[in-house]
């Protein structure tokens, strides 16, 4: 993995679309603007990552399981 | 053209039905060609099927009986691959999943779906919407999941 330092302020580009910007710095917690093409989706990884548990967990539901959610009428 | 689906068999359906989500479904990138099912004895209730892997398909529900409340936030860059214009039909779905002996829906990535040019997607909301909203559980009563 390729390690930089960066002050406030200052970015990287990766390629030559995509710039990563240090908006702020505050204790353990840094803020990053991205700047990167509209069909390059930008996602927090653990958030990503639990949506693909999600969705593969949700793979697995049956019928029979859904049955309850149909209306009675 | 005739699809074989793992939970509903062979099924016959025409070309138009089929939606596009050019990025996938989260878990599921290479999946792009889906096709909307209704539940047999229900209209409440469907499925997102994938044309790809049979035995890949989705139950989905509005989120709007479940959670009347519910809004889709999201980064407006982000639904670019909807192709949205004012005229378009819009669909909110969530995705139906089941932990322990309850049924969830997740609030948190919404498939949004454009009927009238067949593209959907699913999103991720920038508010804090649950994953895993519990809308049954055992006996049937429904409560909020923290």
């Amino acid at each position: 993995m390729l390690v930089l330092s960066r002050h406030r302020d200052e970015s990287i580009m990766i390629g030559d679309n995509i710039v990563i910007t240090i908006v702020d710095i505050r204790g353990d917690k840094v803020r990053l603007g991205i700047a990167a093409p509209q069909d390059i989706p930008v996602h927090r990884q653990e958030v990503y990552e639990a949506i693909q548990r999600e969705n593969q967990q949700a793979a697995r539901l049956q019928p029979n399981e859904a049955a309850a959610l149909r209306k009675t009428k | 053209m005739d699809i074989y689906t793992a939970r509903f068999g062979k099924l016959e359906i025409a070309d138009e039905e089929v939606i596009l989500f050019a990025d996938g479904l989260i878990g599921f990138e290479n999946l792009v060609n889906w096709i909307l099912l209704s539940d047999e004895q229900s209209e409440d209730l469907g499925w997102l099927q994938s044309l790809q892997q049979p035995e890949v398909a989705l139950a989905v529900v509005s989120p709007r009986r479940f959670a009347p409340e519910y809004r889709v936030r999201m980064e407006k860059e982000e639904s670019s691959p909807l192709r949205l214009t004012a005229d378009d039909e819009v669909f909110v779905l969530t995705i139906v999943s089941k932990h322990d002996d309850s049924l969830t829906i997740n609030l948190r990535a919404p498939v949004v779906i454009n009927l009238t040019k067949q593209l959907g997607l699913q999103i991720v909301t920038t508010d804090e919407q649950p994953l895993q909203y519990e809308i049954q559980s055992e006996p049937s009563v429904y409560r909020k999941s923290a």
